[in-house]
């Protein structure tokens, strides 16, 4: 059966409305230029409604979405329980005056759950916990420098970004230093030649960059650099915003057998409730404590309720080892309809945040031309960027996608 | 915010490098070397780019480097060599006396006629034939000056750090092209579709690509409308976009 190829009118003509009042219609990573919609044509551009794994964009279009959100929905859109928790709550009290108890019993939840925490501490966006953590290290060492890894996405702050961004001036970026991921000889030449100055190395668990195979830490990668860090006394911050939760509710670092000093919450913290949290260890909570770092709706309660409700289910689910069965079956099954029509299909990264690209050119445009009529049969990929497993997501959806797969390999 | 010795390679690369396309795109231009003795002119620059440009039967042509030649003017500084281009400067040759009647006679006659192209008044547009031959010479100046930044100015060298090898044709749909080569993350820069593309990234038309240059209309609407297309290595596009940001702080 040939799936029906997608057409996508209203999204367009709501695209035209909105780029007279919203700068470039759609701004960001959900855009069609960050996002890399190629071809435009392919892509849907506003939702209407979701559940489940999937959502329907404004044309009536289904799709089972492999974004998720860009990883807030880890258990499925409009979660039943999370959401009752969440309108319990509501009826409650949400932003008040004075913060809601439940921030107590988030933190503990949280505090409980991640193995490197002995406390927690809560924001909105992955990026304002990740500044905090920079602040953080900075006030703790009195220092300076930040080292990065290539390939790296911290958030958007000036801090994250880089010398040749609008926006950016030298000041912003002064004292950031980048290393090759994976490199620990290179690591160790920065830490020689800035003694005492890194007030913190930062890095997501593992090479989950956009535009690039995604790379797992290498045999004893994090070892070393947790040794060097606390020889050199250099906070050691894990970006965990991305992979959260889809590889070890412990925390990632966790999962790579390392302790990381402060470890960075949000996407998945909530399934889709605005909160974010920054975790660290004891030592670093009275820095911390001494910081100006606040926001009108970070205490708001509701998202701790959900998030309350989600970190519950996913334990009760002992939800990554699910999410990596789901995600392992998805990629098994697209390697081999890609390899039975003569394509070299390649996956990285974790099978809970699977990252593709066929291998046939080293222009990306049939990889390109791929994702695209993927989109345009109904299942949401994305060209240039990891994808994320979520629960609701069943062998029926993945046969689905497998199948639409053979059929996009087909014809392409 | 930007270097004389960018500056000078832009001027070089990217304005004078427009003459070959000026001469084969514009009949006046090319009747300025028509029937006349070919001549050849080395442009040097202390610290600076070199070029040598040989003028005959009707065209022009240009190696980089200095190439034996009729006629030498050295620049001591970029600076100077700027002051040239911007008509502050009167250049003094050290080779090639005899040849002085080329440089006050067609030579001069063959900057103001790409001047007239490069700074062209809104009624000179309104021909259409001048709006397409201006707006084409537009894109080859921006592709010599994407490469100039990207190996010269100190954030362009950042973002060409990040390009991968390969080429990049930044055209207009049904018109003309220029190539971005990379090696090693140095940039050159040609008119025409030359080798096989690893990134496109191409303008639905002439007025838009136009649009563009005079920054009227928006880049990332224009990426969501589809009037800009792109595809192939989005990294190479990416940090090609970011010396063209720069591109604008030069040219402006």
């Amino acid at each position: 059966m040939e799936h029906k190829i997608n057409t996508y009118e209203k999204s367009r003509a709501l695209f035209e409305r909105a780029t007279k009042v919203i700068p470039s219609g759609i701004y960001g990573h959900q855009g069609p230029a960050e996002g890399c919609f190629i071809p435009v044509e392919a892509f849907p551009f506003y939702s209407d409604h979701a559940k489940g794994t999937y959502f329907w964009d404004v044309d009536g279009n289904r799709f089972i979405d492999y974004m998720c959100a860009y990883g807030p929905n880890i258990m499925g859109y409009n979660d039943e329980e999370i959401d009752e928790a969440a309108r319990r709550q509501m009826e409650k009290e949400n932003c008040v005056t004075a913060p809601s108890a439940v921030m107590v019993e988030f933190a503990e939840l949280l505090t409980d759950t991640v193995a490197t925490a002995d406390w927690s501490f809560f924001a909105k966006n992955g990026n304002d916990v990740t500044t905090l953590a920079i602040m953080t290290a900075r006030a703790y060492t009195r220092r300076k420098k930040i080292v990065f890894f290539k390939g790296y996405y911290h958030g958007v702050a000036p801090w994250t970004q880089k010398i040749d961004y609008p926006g950016i001036i030298e000041e912003d970026v002064a004292n950031n230093i980048y290393v090759q991921w994976n490199d620990f000889a290179e690591l160790e030449r920065v830490f020689a030649e800035n003694r005492g100055e890194i007030a913190a190395v930062i890095s997501q668990p593992y090479m989950h960059g956009n535009f690039m195979d995604n790379e797992m830490p290498a045999d004893g990668f994090w070892a070393k650099v947790r040794k060097k860090c606390t020889d050199e006394g250099t906070v050691l911050i894990v970006d965990d915003v991305r992979a959260g939760f889809r590889l070890d509710l412990a925390g990632s670092d966790h999962y790579f057998g390392f302790e990381a000093d402060l470890i960075c919450f949000c996407k998945a913290l909530a399934n889709g409730y605005n909160v974010s949290a920054l975790c660290g260890k004891e030592f670093l909570k009275n820095t911390v404590s001494g910081m100006s770092y606040t926001g009108s709706y970070w205490m708001s309660a509701v998202p701790f309720a959900a998030g309350i409700a989600c970190i519950n289910k996913m334990k009760r689910l002992e939800l990554p080892k699910l999410l990596m069965q789901k995600g392992t079956m998805l990629c098994d099954g697209l390697k081999a309809a890609a390899a039975k029509h003569g394509y070299d299909l390649r996956v990285s990264g974790a099978p809970s945040l699977f990252y593709l690209r066929i291998a046939n050119d080293d222009s990306l445009m049939t990889h390109q031309r791929f994702i695209a009529e993927m989109v345009k049969r109904g299942v949401y990929l994305t060209n240039h960027h990891n994808h994320f497993i979520n629960y609701a997501l069943s062998e029926a959806d993945i046969k689905e996608t497998i199948e639409i797969a053979d059929e996009v390999f087909r014809v392409l | 915010m930007t270097d004389a010795k960018t500056m000078a390679y832009i001027n070089m690369f990217g304005v004078l490098g427009a003459l070959p396309m000026l001469c084969k795109l514009d009949g006046e231009a090319s009747a300025l070397l028509t029937n006349k003795s070919p001549v050849s002119l080395c442009l040097t620059v202390r610290g600076g780019p070199a070029a040598t440009f040989t003028f005959a039967d009707g065209g022009c042509t240009m190696e980089s480097g200095e190439q034996k030649c009729d006629i030498k003017i050295p620049f001591s500084t970029c600076e100077k060599f700027n002051g040239m281009i911007d008509g502050t400067v009167t250049p003094i040759p050290s080779k090639g006396f005899t040849k002085i009647g080329f440089l006050t006679g067609p030579f001069i006659k063959l900057t103001d006629r790409l001047s007239a192209y490069l700074r062209a008044s809104e009624s000179d547009l309104a021909d259409e034939a001048f709006f397409r031959i201006s707006t084409e010479l537009m894109l080859y100046v921006i592709g010599g000056a994407v490469a100039a930044i990207g190996n010269h100015d100190t954030i362009g060298t950042f973002s060409a750090s990040n390009i991968p090898d390969g080429t990049v044709h930044l055209s207009i749909k049904d018109g003309p092209c220029v190539t971005v080569t990379v090696r090693d993350h140095v940039l050159t820069a040609a008119p025409g579709r030359n080798g096989d593309p690893r990134a496109v990234m191409e303008f639905a038309d002439i007025r838009l690509a136009r649009a563009l240059f005079d920054g009227k209309v928006n880049s990332m609407d224009c990426i969501g409308k589809q009037t800009i297309t792109m595809c192939g290595m989005i990294s190479m596009l990416d940090n090609i976009n970011r010396i063209l940001d720069r591109v604008s702080v030069y040219l402006a």
